[in-house]
């Protein structure tokens, strides 16, 4: 008897509780039919750990971006709603990156995903968003796997790994041609996670067919607390040009360290990354005078890019990388895919994404001719330009260098690079 | 002569690293706790002697005067007030691991205490020692590692010669052997541990500082150096101090003269591997100093 009647006071409360649910349920659908006041988008990023400082810079970007929608109106379609971030870190961590996009898209039911900065957490987090049919906008992330594995949830801005090598690589050649002084011999020095892997992939490949021999092909590891082996081993190889893939603290290590063992190359060249990084010039400042690096955008390109990197400045005293620059335009994408959505259904957003065609307005701050996706979800027009680190007005700056059609009027690139002992 | 140059620089740094591991093996070998928070205390030695050069503009290997003993204060204190509660209350427990989890959450704390403090941003101090070479013969010698190196060596000297030699030093070793036995020969076994702990400190901060000139500032930079800290003290057994110099340098030359052959990414593996084999072969330890104190 007992029993029962315990049995029969569960059986009602469940059943209350279950028509409850359905009861808010459906509140819940009327509601959201009825108005949207905002539009939630998660973000994953490395907010902590040895990449943080890139990761605390892409919420910047993020921030002043949807700062400047919000109060231009918002996304009209909607009734004019707000954009509403939402952060998680990933800590650098794939697997943590993973979960975070999963506790995003369930927890907090967010219509859009963007990140992770890191190529490896990028690739693990966009396979979560393509389970739940969320689309996933990758601001940077250059791994080319990324859109070659036939999602249809996942969009990239940026050019792929591939596309950097190819640029670094035709950039010493005719750098060869025009100076008269070829390199011959390469030395690649790249961080041994995946983006460091795939760019030197693409190094190994284009090499031969420009003339270019392979002496050093050295991955490290980029918490190793020192690398001066590394550089004795450059030293050694003798190379013409070396080229580098690293974080800020590793390419910070290898600059300052190559000025200390006065390794002399005929042009040192990073691959964004750490040697965009607004901390790097900081901390090296003379050892990094005529590094080469490839970038996106400088904030010499065009006036309009000039006037966002400097509200950045203003704003947060930081020099606007790169990679800021692909995350505040790929804000104005996200807009105006939710513009022409008129709906918070990740579905519609996707389609919207797909249809992107953008020439004009701040998302054109990146230098490309257009914005748009192809069938993988890659920028097919994405490009870069070749920077080097000048003075200008007794201060180091990043300069615009090649192709001449970007560069900073009356800069041309210094190739070779003095030797240490002629400075 | 790359090897050479390789040598030289895996001394240096294997010096370092032997540093690292010292302050660790000696907070083991007197108080048998295991110091997770020892990277932190790094980089606090780092910041501090960052801080110093950068407000004072004082010599950062002046500034040692003043980061060693404040240093050794913090740590002195951190144990009487945080760490000694808890010994206390597992005086009796067969496997006390409140102390364990007590340092771990040091870590935690002090690392995201800093990342607050300071931001995720890396700095470089830049000392008139920073990026010095001599050139000897075409080999280029960091002038800042060089410095570190000559430190580390007489910073272990000055300390055996203290456990030694000296009656406090004596009472150290009485304690780390035995505690019970040293407590009935009138020891104060707890401010033994406070000054274990101290200096143990002390070290870290003498360590952080050393790297100032030549390295990055972070808040998590003293990870890095953690990680092999504990390896080495494994490869010298636990508490030896002889132990850790040459578990140092015995990372350091793995590291510097095995990238010359192969690539640096799998020197951190061997690394792991000798840690791995070590372990497994002979856990007391590379050298068998066990009972040298």
């Amino acid at each position: 008897m007992f029993t029962g009647r315990r049995e029969f006071f569960w059986k009602c409360l469940s059943v209350v509780f279950l028509s409850l649910c359905v009861i808010t349920f459906f509140l819940g659908q009327v509601v959201k039919a009825e108005t949207v006041k905002e539009v939630k988008i998660g973000n994953v990023l490395p907010l902590s750990g040895d990449i943080a400082p890139i990761g605390q810079v892409g919420k910047m970007a993020r921030e002043m971006a949807v700062e400047e929608i919000n109060a231009a109106g918002g996304i009209k379609s909607l009734g004019g709603a707000k954009l509403k971030m939402l952060y998680a870190d990933s800590r650098g961590d794939p697997k943590i990156g993973a979960t975070e996009t999963e506790k995003l898209i369930v927890r907090d039911n967010v219509v859009v995903v963007t990140g992770c900065y890191q190529s490896t957490v990028t690739y693990a987090a966009t396979a979560v968003a393509e389970r739940y049919k969320v689309p996933f906008l990758v601001p940077v992330s250059v791994m080319d796997k990324i859109t070659e594995r036939g999602f249809k949830y996942t969009f990239r801005l940026a050019a792929k790994a591939s596309w950097w090598a190819r640029d670094q690589i035709r950039f010493i050649d005719a750098m060869g041609k025009k100076t008269g002084k070829k390199a011959k011999t390469l030395a690649l020095i790249y961080e041994n996670t995946d983006w460091g892997q795939s760019t030197a992939e693409g190094w190994r490949e284009l090499a031969p067919k420009y003339g270019l021999k392979v002496v050093l092909d050295e991955p490290y590891p980029h918490a190793a607390p020192d690398l001066t082996p590394v550089v004795i081993k450059l030293k050694n190889s003798g190379a013409d040009v070396a080229l580098f893939v690293s974080y800020a603290a590793d390419a910070i290590l290898l600059t300052n360290t190559i000025a200390e063992m006065k390794v002399n190359c005929m042009a040192f060249i990073g691959s964004a990354g750490g040697h965009a990084d607004p901390t790097y010039l900081k901390n090296t400042g003379e050892n990094a005078r005529y590094w080469f690096d490839v970038a996106e955008w400088e904030s010499d390109i065009d006036p309009q890019s000039q006037e966002i990197a400097k509200k950045f400045y203003e704003r947060y005293e930081l020099h606007m990388p790169a990679e800021a620059v692909d995350v505040y335009a790929a804000m104005y994408v996200l807009a105006n895919a939710l513009e022409r959505a008129a709906s918070t259904d990740p579905e519609k957003i996707r389609d919207a994404l797909a249809k992107t065609y953008i020439t004009t307005g701040p998302a054109m701050v990146v230098p490309y001719e257009v914005i748009e996706f192809d069938e993988s979800g890659q920028n097919p027009h994405a490009s870069l330009v070749i920077v080097q680190i000048r003075e200008v007005g007794g201060k180091l700056e990043r300069v615009s260098v090649w192709p001449a059609a970007a560069a900073r009027e009356g800069y041309e690139p210094i190739w070779p690079i003095p030797g240490w002992e002629q400075r | 002569m790359v090897i050479i140059q390789a040598l030289i620089n895996g001394v240096l740094m294997g010096g370092v690293y032997g540093l690292t591991a010292l302050g660790l093996t000696l907070i083991f070998g007197v108080m048998k706790v295991i110091n997770w928070a020892h990277g932190s205390f790094i980089m606090v030695g780092m910041f501090a002697g960052y801080w110093l050069w950068t407000l004072t503009g004082i010599d950062p290997y002046l500034g040692l005067i003043i980061i060693v003993p404040a240093l050794f204060l913090l740590g002195y204190f951190v144990q009487d007030a945080l760490i000694k509660p808890v010994f206390r209350s597992e005086v009796g427990v067969r496997e006390p691991i409140g102390v364990l989890i007590l340092t771990a959450g040091l870590w935690l704390f002090i690392d995201n205490f800093a990342l607050l403090l300071f931001g995720p941003f890396y700095r470089t101090a830049r000392t008139p020692y920073s990026g010095l070479t001599y050139d000897v013969g075409g080999l280029l010698i960091s002038a800042p590692r060089l410095y570190a190196f000559i430190i580390t060596i007489v910073a272990a000297y000055v300390l055996s010669t203290f456990l030694k030699k000296t009656r406090l030093g004596i009472a150290i070793r009485a304690t780390g052997q035995d505690r019970d036995t040293a407590s009935l020969m009138g020891i104060d076994v707890y401010r033994i541990y406070n000054i274990a702990f101290g200096i143990g400190i002390a070290i870290t901060g003498l360590v952080g500082s050393l790297l100032v000139p030549f390295y990055y500032i972070h808040p998590q930079a003293g990870f890095v150096f953690d990680i092999r800290a504990f390896i080495i003290v494994v490869l010298g057994g636990l508490g030896s101090v002889p132990g850790a110099l040459l578990g140092g340098l015995l990372i350091g030359l793995i590291e510097s003269v095995g990238a010359q052959f192969i690539p640096a990414t799998l020197t951190q593996g061997i690394i792991f591997a000798v840690f791995l084999g070590v372990l497994y072969l002979r856990p007391q330890g590379l050298f068998g100093f066990e009972k040298e104190w």
